[in-house]
Order: structure tokens, then C-alpha cells, then sequence
């Protein structure tokens, strides 16, 4: 509860976005609750004028016509009411996902692998949706529930004191009962929504994993899982459900038992002819709409739990620390020199760089190798500003510190083929043009060209037209590999990072390849992550990462006549005979 | 319309839940009613009571009438309450029912029938469609069958008092049940499909950022999306605009005529009053009724504006469900098999029609116990054998036999009974590592995990890990490195212990110390199995009894 009671301002403090929509609100609500007491008014006295003063209907003429304006009227303030309820909540609803998102990116890609993106998914859309009667009707009624029972409380004093009295006490019931089972449902409200993030995360895990599940022989079993899961969500559900139905039902019972009472003191007098027809039955008709929107707001306490427990979910995410950006814009480089001094990093646990020093020449191809697990991918990051080192300094060109520039100017000069690339759904031309959506034809023909891509690209019906499914479905590994390194070249940046390039290809692939790489050399700087030697033997300098450090730098060859760790590593690929 | 009736058809098995919350929520409705219907006639007959004088007063039955609302005020209460338990059991029980179906459908279309679709849009349709799939039963069938059986009862009761007032009545009811909810049904339809649609394509986007958001920073595609994303949500919400006026109408609509019937039965039964026809204690009695009687319609118009989200998901689910499966179901169970030789006889495989052949009259024998390699350039139609073998996809011309039996009277979940593959690119789930390598095998001991662990060359780094076997590896096993996420699934397919082991490119992402001392582990596993490795590497070839290179979807050597 504690924690609800910070959400809650929070929460208010979005509303503002939509102050005018949640007002207006407040005041069709208002309007339509003495409309519905005017509307009592006029009923029973036309009904009272019927049965106890025995006038003819057309007697009544006024009370009907008031009564059919007033039906007008709360007909046109329900419509409203509608609307603006949905108003309160759209703007804030689009700025949430808009600046989640904002947020997730602006935290890159490193802290990302830490979330599911099912997760967030569920969140920026069911969260988000939930926390739309937050503000269309919890709000709005909280305000309502003081200001109509109160108007009824005024009309009913003078008419009748008991009822009264009836009615004022049994009213402030309602507010303090939902605050002492609130502390309850609030729990069960928070473990229903984790468990909802849990049933998308996993779910999509499975879909993506189906064929793995099927290699394995598991995917069967999933069934029994699902069931499992969907019921887990069923109960916990129930479980919430049940606290908010049984606080309803006592509600109801108090409401019930209160107005029950008026009725039965009413008959007891009627009878003995202490009090007439009219205010008994004004009064009969008010009882019920007391209680209205003191229920409303039992239901849309509900509401407002579900949207705390959406609501602390997707805080967290806007409040995830976001590193300094860095604001310095460089002009467009031509050469880029890169230098690492000192540098270390973790994620949290062991050092995986530790006071790393490294020199990328402008113009050249660098190699990096070292063993799986080293830290290759690592530094590739931090080279690329997905995360930024602990300690230690990168520059570009001597001068420029990397942790002082915008992001976004970087990137624009750099391309970056993943270790795993992802394609996305949508046609190979799509994903070529990523980086350069007013790419020509031509361009797209060029690049895929140097990456070796065009001739099965050209081999397949649709051409650059043939649909990419979900991860390169639809595609051999190696022609992922090759779409991923055209989409790369189409950027034509200064700087080129390549994590494993030709991981996927045959040799005789690999050697196009690598001669394409060294043809764009010439212009460019290229980092290249690699486990075979056949990269390494075309880069100007290898570095050999090993423990969190460049063990050995130099060329190929001065490496291969040294005594160092590259040199057996090659002597892991001599032993047996190899296709270099 | 025939989606609800299929729909219907999948709610069967939950019958008494799903009468069990009509027959109370018509209870509730009915009870209201009578609450409503002998409050006003008890008032009014206490006050005409009253005016007569003492004899009256004391001739008069106060108890039955006040523990007549009591007792309905109890039973309101009590079945309200039982309704809401009974009715949202229901509907859970039916979603856990239908989500489990969907998979249960799914499950053989994968992954060649699915190829398609993007997996966070078969997600949107597993979570968010099965749960609007699931709103027929709260919105739609309860309140419409308690409406109508409400309805037949009230006008019925009515007419022992007036058939004028109960005409008007019946005919207020079916214009806030019937006509109106038509409307605002029609109404909703295109907005409530796009609903359904711009939620299914935002949860697109979502997933996409967050596991491509390497790809799409570097490239500049961030805005991009980010653009996207506003786009779509600027279209999500113009269609709940939409909708939120459509309910806004018909909830005026309802209204309007809830009280306009009021008004109706009041001036004709005021009239009978007058006349002398009814009994002064009935016009209260038919007044608060009428405004009681509406309770039982008043969802209605509302109800039918999830029609449109309801008959879209419901296409978007049945259009699953109707894929044809790549390889039809097997009509027999698959044989047992002794033997694991499999013989290819002029096979060729095509993905889809008006696709080239990836496999073309490819011939080759694998004998049992034997160590094969494949090499060939990328593209050659290598990782499609693995796709033949294991039932993925069908072949249009050839024979092809595993263990003497005709490969297609085996599908795909019998085949891996006998085969484990490593695949070119293996899923890892976002568990621990532990859980990763259950997956092969789900008996698997402790010990023998980390024996799988050991060959995989991958022991150490999970015994230096704080959490040790319990380490999450992300999603996709983005907290590993690449050459771990792929040692992972090495010891995935060393615990399983099947006559048959493929492996399709088992080293890429591992620096030649590990591969060699991989594959060293791993020799004295394969003695006795029959092993199909594919590769571009040097080392895994070496241990190969004999290799074929395929080209083009063509054996070359
Ligand atoms: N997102 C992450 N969270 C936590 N630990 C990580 C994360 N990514 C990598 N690691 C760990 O950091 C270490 C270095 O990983 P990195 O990916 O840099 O290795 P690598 O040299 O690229 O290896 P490989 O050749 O296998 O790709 C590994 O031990 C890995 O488990
Ligand atoms: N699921 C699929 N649907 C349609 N076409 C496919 C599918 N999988 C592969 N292909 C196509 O079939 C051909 C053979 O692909 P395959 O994956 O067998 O190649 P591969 O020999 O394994 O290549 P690599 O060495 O690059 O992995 C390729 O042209 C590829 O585009
Ligand atoms: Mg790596
Ligand atoms: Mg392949």
C-alpha cells in the first residue's frame, strides 16, 4: 500500500496531460447526477398525482414534459460522457508508449538484453490500455462520489429525517470497507500482472523456439505446459476477481440492507398514516442512486488497482538509468582512427575487459581473435557505444572522446554486422534499405554485388521482392550471413565492424568475400571479429584478445614467427589440414 | 456467424459453467425485478392503507410483504455475486481451454506452414485474440440468452396486470436488445477489426525493438520506428475512439428508451388508474418494474460493439487453424524401428511452388552406424536434408526410406524419437541453463549435465558463474556470448542419447581450440551412431567416414 500511495500521485501527475478532458468529465457526470434526482422528483410526482391525488394524466402535462426533457438531456450527458472519458485517457495513453520507447532506446541495446521483448510488448499495450479506466472513470468518479450523494443527502433531510440519518450513516461504509480490503487486492493485482508478463514472455520464447521444441521431441509437452500456465493465470485472476466480486457483494448488501430499512420504516408509517405517499416514495427512488456512485467507485477501485500494478511496471521502465548520451556532433569523418586506452568493463559480475589498450588504424583492417567468450562482441559495444567502459578512455582520431558524442552522429558513420544478424519481416529490399530508405535499385544491386548476395538473390522468382520471414526464415545460413554484410556496404560508411562475418559460409565463399572487404579497405576502416584464420591472414594488424587485454598485436605473419597465443592457435588449425 | 458456431463448437466441453452463469445472471436480473416491482406495490398499498383507518391498518399484512424484499434484496445480492463468480470462472476456464487448442493447432503447422507469419503476430493472436475470443462468452452469450429469458418472464408478469403495459414493454426491451445493439454492431464492425489489427502490428514493432534494437540504432532505423510505432498507436486509438462513440451512442440510446418505456407504461397505466381498471398500489408496482426491466438490456448495446474485435479474432484464430499442415498428418502410427539406415532414392524437395528445386533427385545411402560429412557452397540445399529427414517439409518426386519404412509414414515428432539435431541456428529459451539442457533430455541428472557441459567445453565457464547451472542466458541467450550460446546447444544434443545425430555447421562461432578439443570429447560419443555432420570446417570433416558435396541442390561428389 505504502508503494501505491507513490503511484498514485504519479499517476495524477499524468492526468494533467488531459486536465481539460477529465473536468469536463467530473461536470457531465455532476450534471447527469442531479438530472437523475430531478428525474426522481418529477416521477413520483406524476405517480403520487395519479394514485393518491387522483388527478387525470393530462393534469400532469408539466411533470411529463420535464420528465421527457430530462431524459433528453441525460441521454445527450451519457454520449458525452463517453466521449470525454475516452479523451482523458488517449493523450496520456500515446505520451506513455511514446516516451517508454524513447526510453528503452535511449538505453541501448546492452541493458535490452536483460528485458524480454514480449514483456515489454504486453506492457506498452495491455499496461498501457490498462490504465485507461484509471483515468476515464476512477478519477472522475472519486469526485462524483462526494458530490451526488451529497445533493441527494440535501433533498432527502427535509423530506423525511430517519432516511436520512439511514443513508448518512451507511454511505462513508463504502470508502472505509474498499480501503481495508484494498491491502489485499493490491497484492493479488501485482502477482496477476507479473504472471500476465510471464505467459507473453514465455509464450513468444515458444513460438520462436517451436522448431527447437520440435527437433527435441518437446513441442507435445508444451501443451501440458500451456494449460499449466493459462490456469496458474486463471487462478491467480480469480483470485483478484473473487476480492473485488465479494467486496461488491458486501457493498450491495450494506446499499440493499440500508434501503430496505427506509422502505420498511416507511411502510410501518404509511400504514399507520404518520407520513403520506409522496416523499415516501421520492425518497425510495433517491435510495438507489445514493448508492450508485459510491458502487462505481467500488468497481473502479478495481480499476485502479490493476492499473498501479501496470502503472509500477511501466515506471520502472522510464526510470531505468539512462547513461549520459554525450551531445558533441563531429562533422562527417572521412577516417576514422580509433584508440583504446585503458579500458574495462563488466556486467556486473567478472571483468571481462580489464585495462585493455588497442590501436584500430584509420584505413586498415583490423582483426580481432581470441577465444570464445573472450570479450570480442564486448568491445565491438563498447566501440560502438552500446555500453560504455568503466574505466579507461576511447578516442577517435587522437583527439575526439567517444563517450562525448552523440550517439545517433556515430552511428551515422559506422555499420555494424551483429554476430547473430536479425533480419526483419518484410522483403529483402527492405532490409537492405534499413540504413537508406531512398536507396536506388542500382545501390541495392551494388551491394548486394560486393557481399556476394546478388546472384541468389537474382536466382530466387521475386528477386529483391522475396519475403524475409521472422529471423531470416525462408533463407540458407549463409545467405542471411551475405544479406546482413549488403545491408552493411549499402550504408557505405567510414567505419566497418563485422563480428564473425563469414561465420555460415564455405571457404570458397569466405575468399569472395574477404576480397570484397579488402577492396572496400582501401576507402574505409574495418574491424573484423573472427575465428578463422582466413581473416586474419587479409588484415593489416591482428590483435589477439585474451583475459580482458591484447595479449599480441602485429601482423599475421610477425605473429605466426612469434611464440605467443596466436601461434598456437594456428597450430590448432594445422594439425589438421585445412582448406586456407 | 460460422465462427461463432465453430466457436461454440470449442466452448463445449465447459456446457454446465457456461449455463450455470446464465441461469444466475438471469436469476440476478429476475430478482432485481421483483425486488423493484413489490417495493413500489408495498409503499403504495402501506399508504393506501394508512388513509383508510384502523380497520384497514390492522387487516393489513405487513410481514409477507417486507420479507418478500427481503428476500429478494438477499437473493440479489447473493446471485449477483454468485453470477460474477460462476460467469468469470467460465470464461477463464474457456480461455485456458482455447489457448491451449490454439497451440495444440499450431504445434504440427511449425515451422513450414508458419513460415510467414511473424511470431510476435502468432503471440498476439495466442494471447491477446484468444483473450477477445474469450469476451463472446461474458459479453455476448450471457447477456443476450439472460436477456431474452428475463424478458419472456417480465413481459409475462406484466401482462397479469396490463397487456397494454406489458406490449409497451416488450416493445422498449427489443429495441434496446435488439435494434439498437444491430446498430451499433454494424456500427463497430471495421473499427473493432482494426482494433484487433493495429494491436497485432504494435506488438510487432515492440518486439522488434527491443531484439533488433542493435541493428536498428546503427542504422539509423530508430526514428523510423519510433514513427511507426506513433502511427499505428495513433490509428489504435482512433479506432477505440470510434468504438468509444459507438458505446457512448447506445448506452444514450439504451437510456433513452429505458426511460421513455417508463414514461409509456406510466401514462397508460396512469390512465387504467384513473379509469378504474387497476389497482391505485399497481401503477408504482409497473413503473419501478419497467425501470428494473431494463437492467436485463442495458449491456446489450454495448455488448455488440465487441462484435467486430470478436469476429476478427476469431478469423485471424480459424485462420490458423486452417493452414494446411507442409506434411499431412500421419493416417497410422509410425513403425518401431530396429534399423536407422536411410536411403535416398532420386528425391527432390521444392519449398513452395514456382520456387527452384533446393533438392534435385538427390541420391545417397546413409548406413546405419555410419559417420557422413556434407559440404557444398552456401545455398546448396545442405540444412534442407535436415528439413527432408525430419518430416519438416514435403518432397514431390523420389523415394525416400528411414529403417526400411517409406519415409512418409513417419511425421515429425516420431523422427525425432530417433534423431537429434544440432541446427544451424538452435533456439535457445530465456531459463537458465539447467532448464536449456533439460529440454533434451528431461531425466537428466545433475551429473550427467555437467558431463554434457564437459564435452561441450563449456563446464567452466558455467562453474565460474555465481549461479553455476542456474545462470539465465537471456532471451535468445543474449547474456552469452555467441560461441557459448552455440556450446549450449552442443551439450543439448550430447545428452540425448538417439541412434541418430546431426549436426549442421556444430562449430561456426568457435575459435579452433575449442572446436578440437570439442570434437575430441566428443569422438568416443559417436561410436555406434549413425552421424550426418554438415560443415564448412576442416576439423569436424576429419572425422567422417565419407563426405558428399552438394551443389545447387545437386550431388556433385
Ligand atoms: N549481456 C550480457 N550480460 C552479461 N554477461 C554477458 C553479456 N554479454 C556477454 N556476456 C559475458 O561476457 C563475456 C564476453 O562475452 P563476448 O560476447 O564479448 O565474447 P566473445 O569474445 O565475443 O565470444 P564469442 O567468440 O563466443 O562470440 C562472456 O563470458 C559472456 O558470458
Ligand atoms: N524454409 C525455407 N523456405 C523457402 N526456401 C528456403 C527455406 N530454407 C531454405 N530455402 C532455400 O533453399 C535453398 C537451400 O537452402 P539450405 O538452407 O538448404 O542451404 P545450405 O546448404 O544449408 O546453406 P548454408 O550453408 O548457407 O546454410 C536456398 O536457396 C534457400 O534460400
Ligand atoms: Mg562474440
Ligand atoms: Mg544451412
Amino acid at each position: 500500500m505504502a508503494e501505491a500511495e507513490r503511484i498514485d500521485p504519479r499517476l495524477m501527475r499524468e492526468g494533467r496531460r488531459s486536465r481539460g478532458a477529465l473536468y469536463t468529465s467530473i461536470g457531465l457526470g455532476l450534471v447527469s447526477g442531479w438530472a437523475v434526482i430531478a428525474q426522481a422528483v418529477c416521477l413520483a410526482q406524476i405517480i403520487n398525482g395519479i394514485s393518491f391525488r387522483h388527478l387525470p394524466p393530462a393534469a400532469l402535462a408539466p411533470w411529463f414534459y420535464t420528465l421527457a426533457a430530462l431524459f433528453l438531456a441525460r441521454a445527450g450527458l451519457a454520449y458525452g460522457a463517453e466521449i470525454t472519458a475516452f479523451r482523458a485517457a488517449a493523450a496520456i495513453k500515446t505520451d506513455l508508449r511514446r516516451r517508454v520507447l524513447e526510453r528503452l532506446f535511449a538505453r541501448g541495446p546492452v541493458p535490452a538484453a536483460d528485458e524480454a521483448s514480449a514483456g515489454i510488448a504486453a506492457t506498452l499495450l495491455e499496461g498501457v490500455e490498462g490504465l485507461e479506466p484509471y483515468f476515464s472513470r476512477y478519477m472522475p468518479q472519486m469526485a462524483l462520489c462526494v458530490a451526488v450523494p451529497l445533493a441527494i443527502l440535501a433533498l432527502v433531510f427535509p423530506l423525511d429525517v430517519y432516511s436520512g440519518l439511514i443513508l448518512l450513516v451507511a454511505g462513508p461504509l463504502v470508502p472505509v470497507f474498499m480501503v481495508f480490503v484494498g491491502y489485499k487486492a493490491e497484492a493479488i493485482n501485482q502477482r496477476q500482472w507479473d504472471k500476465l508478463l510471464r505467459l507473453s514472455t514465455h509464450f513468444l520464447d515458444v513460438l520462436q523456439g517451436l522448431t527447437t521444441l520440435k527437433l527435441f521431441g518437446r513441442a507435445r509437452e508444451e501443451i501440458a505446459i500451456a494449460a499449466r500456465i493459462s490456469d496458474d493465470y486463471r487462478r491467480t485472476t480469480m483470485a483478484g476477481l473473487r476480492v473485488a466480486f465479494l467486496t461488491s457483494a458486501v457493498l450491495e448488501f450494506f446499499a440493499s440492507l440500508a434501503i430496505a430499512l427506509v422502505a420498511v420504516l416507511f411502510g410501518a408509517r404509511l400504514i399507520h398514516g404518520h407520513i403520506t405517499f409522496y416523499p415516501a416514495f421520492l425518497v425510495l427512488l433517491l435510495a438507489p442512486e445514493y448508492f450508485v456512485p459510491l458502487r462505481g467507485l467500488s468497481v473502479h477501485y478495481h480499476a485502479r488497482m490493476t492499473a498501479i500494478a501496470a502503472a509500477r511496471r511501466i515506471f520502472a521502465l522510464l526510470d531505468a538509468d539512462v547513461p549520459a548520451p554525450g551531445s558533441v556532433i563531429l562533422p562527417k569523418l572521412s577516417q576514422i582512427g580509433l584508440r583504446c586506452a585503458g579500458v574495462s568493463f563488466s556486467y556486473g559480475g567478472a571483468m571481462v575487459l580489464d585495462g585493455l589498450d588497442a590501436e584500430f588504424p584509420a584505413g586498415k583492417i583490423t582483426a580481432i581473435v581470441g577465444a570464445s567468450g573472450a570479450g570480442k562482441t564486448t568491445l565491438a559495444r563498447l566501440l560502438l557505444k552500446f555500453a560504455s567502459p568503466q574505466a579507461g578512455r576511447i578516442t577517435i582520431n587522437g583527439t575526439d572522446d567517444l563517450a562525448a558524442l552523440a550517439p545517433e552522429a556515430w552511428w551515422a558513420m559506422l555499420a555494424w554486422v551483429p554476430q547473430n544478424p536479425r533480419l526483419f519481416h518484410g522483403t529483402i529490399a527492405d532490409n537492405l534499405r534499413l540504413g537508406r530508405p531512398e536507396a536506388t535499385d542500382a545501390e541495392l544491386r551494388e551491394a548486394a554485388r560486393l557481399a556476394r548476395a546478388l546472384d541468389f538473390i537474382e536466382a530466387t522468382p521475386q528477386g529483391f521482392a522475396t519475403p524475409v520471414g521472422d529471423l531470416g526464415a525462408g533463407l540458407s545460413g549463409g545467405q542471411i550471413q551475405r544479406i546482413a554484410l549488403a545491408r552493411a556496404y549499402l550504408k557505405d560508411p567510414a567505419l566497418l565492424i563485422l563480428d564473425e562475418a563469414t561465420a555460415n559460409l564455405d571457404p570458397a565463399s569466405e575468399a569472395d568475400i574477404l576480397d570484397a572487404i579488402s577492396e572496400i579497405a582501401r576507402r574505409k576502416t574495418v574491424i573484423v571479429i573472427a575465428h578463422r584464420l582466413a581473416v586474419a591472414a587479409r588484415a593489416d594488424q591482428v590483435l589477439v584478445l585474451q583475459d580482458g587485454r591484447i595479449a599480441e598485436a602485429g601482423t599475421h605473419a610477425a605473429l605466426l614467427a612469434g611464440h605467443g597465443p596466436y601461434r598456437a592457435l594456428a597450430q590448432a588449425y594445422g594439425e589438421v589440414p585445412c582448406a586456407l | 456467424m460460422r465462427a461463432l458456431i465453430r466457436l461454440a463448437g470449442l466452448f463445449r466441453p465447459f456446457r454446465g459453467w457456461m449455463l450455470g452463469g446464465l441461469a444466475l445472471s438471469s436469476l440476478t436480473i429476475l430478482a432485481n425485478f421483483w425486488l423493484m416491482t413489490l417495493s413500489g406495490w408495498f409503499l403504495a398499498a402501506a399508504a393506501i392503507t394508512g388513509l383508510a383507518g384502523y380497520a384497514a391498518q390492522n387487516a393489513f399484512n405487513f410481514f409477507s410483504p417486507a420479507a418478500g424484499v427481503r428476500f429478494f434484496a438477499t437473493l440479489r445480492v447473493g446471485s449477483r455475486y454468485a453470477e460474477r463468480l460462476v460467469t468469470h470462472e467460465a470464461t477463464f476456464r474457456l480461455l485456458a481451454r482455447l489457448r491451449v487448442w490454439f497451440y495444440a493447432t499450431l504445434e504440427p503447422l511449425a515451422p513450414a506452414a508458419l513460415q510467414g507469419f511473424r511470431s510476435s503476430d502468432l503471440l498476439s493472436r495466442l494471447v491477446a485474440d484468444i483473450d477477445t475470443l474469450n469476451l463472446f462468452y461474458l459479453r455476448v452469450y450471457v447477456p443476450v440468452l439472460s436477456a431474452i429469458i428475463a424478458t419472456l418472464i417480465m413481459t409475462g408478469f406484466f401482462a397479469l396486470f396490463s397487456v397494454q403495459a406489458a406490449l409497451i414493454l416488450l416493445a422498449g426491451l427489443v429495441v434496446t436488445g435488439a435494434l439498437t445493439p444491430y446498430l451499433t454492431g454494424r456500427a463497430g464492425r471495421a473499427a473493432g477489426r482494426d482494433v484487433v489489427r493495429e494491436t497485432a502490428a504494435l506488438r510487432g514493432e515492440y518486439v522488434d525493438a527491443v531484439l533488433g534494437m542493435g541493428e536498428l540504432l546503427t542504422y539509423g532505423a530508430a526514428p523510423a520506428l519510433l514513427a511507426r510505432a506513433a502511427r499505428g498507436n495513433t490509428r489504435l486509438l482512433a479506432a477505440q475512439a470510434h468504438l468509444a462513440k459507438i458505446s457512448g451512442a447506445g448506452m444514450a440510446a439504451s437510456g433513452l428508451t429505458t426511460n421513455f418505456a417508463l414514461l409509456a407504461v406510466t401514462l397508460a397505466a396512469g390512465g387504467k388508474v384513473a379509469a378504474g381498471h387497476l389497482g391505485t398500489a399497481d401503477l408504482p408496482l409497473l413503473a419501478l418494474g419497467t425501470a428494473a426491466a431494463f437492467e436485463a438490456v442495458a449491456p446489450l448495446p454495448a455488448a455488440f460493439q465487441y462484435l467486430g474485435q470478436i469476429l476478427e479474432a476469431a478469423q485471424r484464430i480459424f485462420a490458423i487453424a486452417d493452414l494446411p499442415p507442409a506434411v499431412p498428418p500421419l493416417a497410422s502410427p509410425a513403425p518401431v524401428l530396429e534399423h536407422f539406415a536411410l536411403v535416398l532414392d532420386d528425391v527432390s524437395l521444392r519449398y513452395a511452388p514456382g520456387m527452384a528445386q533446393a533438392l534435385r533427385g538427390i541420391s545417397l545411402t546413409i548406413p546405419e552406424g555410419g559417420r557422413t560429412g556434407i559440404t557444398g557452397p552456401t545455398g546448396a540445399g545442405k540444412s534442407t536434408l535436415i528439413n527432408l529427414l525430419l518430416r519438416f517439409h514435403e518432397y514431390q518426386t523420389g523415394h525416400a526410406s528411414f529403417g526400411g519404412h517409406d519415409l512418409r509414414t513417419y511425421d515429425s515428432a516420431a523422427m525425432a524419437r530417433y534423431v537429434t539435431i544440432i541446427s544451424q541456428r538452435s533456439h535457445l529459451f530465456h531459463t537458465t541453463i539447467r532448464d536449456n539442457l533439460l529440454l533434451a533430455d528431461g531425466a537428466a541428472t545433475e551429473a550427467q549435465m555437467w558431463q554434457a557441459l564437459e564435452v561441450a567445453q563449456l563446464a567452466g565457464f558455467v562453474r565460474a558463474q555465481p549461479r553455476g547451472l542456474d545462470t539465465m542466458v537471456g532471451e535468445t541467450g543474449a547474456r552469452l556470448s555467441g560461441g557459448q550460446a552455440r556450446r549450449v546447444a552442443l551439450a543439448r544434443a550430447v545428452l540425448r542419447p538417439t541412434p541418430w545425430l546431426i549436426l549442421d555447421e556444430p562449430t561456426e562461432g568457435l575459435d579452433a581450440t575449442t572446436e578440437q578439443d570439442f570434437l575430441r570429447d566428443l569422438a568416443p560419443l559417436l561410436e555406434g551412431r549413425t552421424v550426418l555432420c554438415i560443415t564448412h570446417r576442416a576439423a569436424p570433416l576429419a572425422l567422417m567416414q565419407q563426405v558428399y558435396a552438394l551443389n545447387e541442390g545437386r550431388l556433385v561428389a
